[in-house]
């Protein structure tokens, strides 16, 4: 996505993955391998004694973990995981085999390998999941393992003289199996022998402790991972004990099926955890949809912790005044410091920081899957930035509106008043001085003059009236004096029609709703009177949850269509202008009901005094 | 003589209605520019009849003709506007007068024949 950058700053250091001819040879050859040693190793246990369960189970352990670490090593190239279970799976497999083989530096590398597998074995547990060892402790504990099975293992190995048991029954020179057996020495073999057991002993149970203190310490999705992990450690106590026991001369067999069985159980459970988050993917598509329908900043989060798998995700609001986080409160948010088992993402924006998602450091190991998350994000973020600007646009179109009707209302109020004032008054004083001239001119004057005085004073009267109508038609003083029921009272009774008035005398309402309701009237009253043919009208007014419905129904014949005439079509526009709607139903030849509905706050009863409504007006 | 006290802001229409009436042969004892000095004259000066216009720049001509209704003895009211009646709706009909004359129609007749109807 342009624009965007994704930064992952606890993300692993390993190089980007590629994947190359020789290594994809290089696994496919591992896999041959493997399927070889295993096939010998069957073949070899199959000469010497009939094949029981354990020796397929002790195959498929071997087989198991190549083939799951080989998966996780293409699935998951950066991590060393992969190629630490394929490293644990070939030594398995070869030092086993090897043991089989009757021939005196083979059947030792096999034995040291076979004791070189528990120091893996204990790496692998111990590296999951990044792939690394993350502390010194963990560092401590393979180097116990490290320390029985190299410096350890070559001295008892200086010693050891294979017993019979030890070694395959063809062979007639068991002792001399040993290829490093210098100072061949029962008695010191043992003493070494033991020795390692213990501590072995003591490094499985220092890895089950750590393992099960990381498992408590650990929530969310890096608890669910570790659960195959827990069980390999677990399933080291019994091998931990068996070798302890073996000191005292017991053999453990059929627990070492068990045993055999979790071993062959847990490269596929942790390749599972490890693939799973890929699953997660799908949860990405629900997160774009429930991004798209803006979320609150609770559900944001809850989505992306969804999406991540994650209950203890985050997510981190940038404020640039204050240079610091801050989470949907407004509370600053301190960002967790690398290692603390949570892993910062950040988004930013043409390289302006955003927000950041505070995640388990584990959904690191799944960079797509978090970049993905991120980019859903950043159109969230977005979506919410151009929403707000619009409604912020919406909220200021609809002020200044509100303004410009309000200011309309108080212009027309003034005009009237100046018209009233001004140039209705001198025509007024003009009638009154013709009518004076016409009385003292007396009945004998001269019929011309008489007349024209007449006929000015007629002429004069029209003016008048026409005057009153223009004024009227700008706004009608009424409805600033007594209020809409009053205004519409007058109306109705200048309509040819019955017109029968039901609404609450005292209610007054804001001066540009009462107007805009006024003219509703006024104009439907209009038009009835030229078009409807109509015996009776009702008007009714009425203000409910926030709406004055004012409601005009007529029983004359229909037809109107607010789409043609401009008399409908300017009041949907009037009552529009106060987000208001206009409704229109005229059915052919039975009759029209218009009916308007403006919201407004709750009407205030009139005052009880007309001079207090007076105070303040301009004169008449 | 019946005796008028005009009360009306606009001096043009007090002009012009005091020549009138007197022409008609009333006397004009009066003017006020307002409700209150309207009140004010009407208790001193004591007319037959007061010709009230209803916007007044104080109190409204409605409000006035009530407080004149309670003095004592109560003059007769005659309320006048440049407005129609028709604009001032229930208000005008409910209100206790002798009657209304639109300013343009104000004549000793139109008086005459509402004291007539009184």
């Amino acid at each position: 996505m342009p624009g965007t950058r994704v930064r992952t700053p606890l993300a692993s250091t390993l190089s980007t993955p590629m994947t190359t001819t020789t290594s994809t040879w290089g696994r496919a050859l591992l896999l041959i391998a493997a399927g070889a040693l295993g096939t010998g190793m069957l073949v070899g246990h199959a000469q010497l004694v009939p094949l029981d369960l354990g020796n397929v189970l002790e195959v498929l352990v071997g087989w198991s973990f190549v083939a799951c670490g080989v998966l996780l090593w293409v699935r998951r190239p950066a991590n060393r995981l992969g190629r630490l279970m394929t490293l644990v799976g070939m030594l398995w497999l070869l030092g086993r085999t090897m043991t089989l083989v009757p021939d005196p530096a083979v059947f030792t590398v096999g034995i040291w390998l076979t004791d070189l597998w528990a120091a893996a074995f204990a790496l692998f547990l111990l590296a999951f999941p990044a792939g690394r060892l993350s502390s010194r402790a963990d560092r401590a504990i393979v180097g116990i393992f490290l320390f029985v099975v190299v410096p350890l293992e070559l001295l008892w190995l200086l010693f050891w003289v294979p017993a019979a048991s030890s070694c395959p029954p063809s062979v007639a020179s068991c002792g001399r199996l040993n290829a490093l057996a210098i100072v061949p020495d029962v008695s010191a073999a043992h003493v070494v022998d033991t020795l390692q057991r213990i501590g072995f002993a003591i490094g499985t149970a220092l890895l089950v402790i750590t393992l099960g203190r990381r498992w408590l310490r650990s929530s969310g999705p890096a608890r669910r991972q570790m659960v195959p992990v827990l069980v390999g450690a677990l399933a080291l106590l019994p091998q931990a004990a068996s070798w302890l026991l073996f000191i005292v001369g017991i053999r453990l067999a059929p627990l070492q099926d068990l045993v055999f069985l979790a071993q062959v159980a847990i490269p596929m459970a942790v390749v599972a955890v490890m693939l799973q988050a890929r699953m997660a993917r799908a949860a990405v598509a629900d997160l774009v949809v429930e991004l798209g329908q803006t979320p609150t900043p609770a559900r944001l989060r809850d989505a992306l912790a969804n999406a991540l798998g994650d209950p203890s995700l985050q997510v981190a609001y940038w404020a640039p005044i204050g240079d610091r986080f801050v989470d949907a409160a407004g509370e600053v948010m301190e960002l967790p410091e690398d290692g603390a088992g949570q892993a910062v993402t950040m988004l930013e924006r043409n390289g302006v920081r955003e927000a950041a998602i505070i995640h388990d450091a584990i959904l690191l190991e799944e960079p797509g899957l978090i970049a993905s998350v991120a980019s859903a994000m950043r159109l969230a973020v977005e979506n919410d930035r151009l929403t707000a600007a619009v409604q912020a646009q919406l909220t200021e179109v609809r002020a200044s509106r509100a303004r410009i009707v309000a200011a309309g209302a108080a212009e027309r109020q003034r005009i009237e008043r100046d018209l009233h004032d001004g140039a209705q008054q001198r025509i007024v004083a003009l009638t009154l001085a013709l009518r004076l001239a016409r009385t003292r001119l007396g009945d004998d004057a001269d019929p011309a003059v008489k007349l024209s005085l007449e006929q000015a004073s007629d002429e004069a009267k029209a003016a008048l009236s026409e005057l009153r109508e223009l004024a009227r038609g700008i706004h009608p003083q009424i409805l600033t004096e007594a209020g809409l029921h009053a205004a519409i009272e007058s109306l109705a009774v200048r309509t040819p029609a019955v017109v029968s008035v039901d609404m609450d005398p005292d209610a007054r309402f804001d001066p540009a709703v009462e107007a805009i309701a006024y003219f509703v009237v006024s104009e439907s009253l209009a038009n009835i009177a030229k078009y409807a043919e109509a015996g009776a009208v009702g008007v009714r007014a009425g203000w409910q949850d926030g709406i004055l419905t004012v409601e005009i129904a007529d029983d004359g014949r229909g037809g109107a269509d607010p789409r043609t005439g401009t008399g409908l079509r300017g009041l949907l526009d009037r009552v529009s202008a106060v987000d208001g709607t206009l409704e229109v139903i005229s059915p052919q030849g039975a009759g029209t009901r218009i009916v308007a509905r403006i919201p407004t706050p709750a009407p205030t009863p009139a005052p009880t005094s007309v001079a207090d409504r007076m105070i303040g007006r301009v004169a008449t | 003589m019946t005796t008028i006290l005009i009360v009306d802001d606009h001096a043009a229409f007090r002009v012009q209605a005091r020549a009138l009436l007197v022409a008609e042969g009333f006397s004009v004892i009066g003017e006020a520019v307002d409700g209150t000095s309207g009140l004010e004259a009407a208790r001193t000066l004591r007319p037959d009849l007061v010709l009230l216009d209803i916007g007044l720049p104080d109190v409204e001509g409605f409000e006035v003709a009530r407080e004149l209704a309670v003095s004592g003895p109560p003059p007769l009211v005659v309320l006048t506007s440049s407005r129609e009646a028709s604009e001032y709706g229930p208000r005008l009909t409910s209100s206790r007068v002798l009657g209304f004359i639109p300013k343009d129609e104000l004549s000793g007749a139109a008086i005459r024949a509402l004291v007539r109807l009184a």
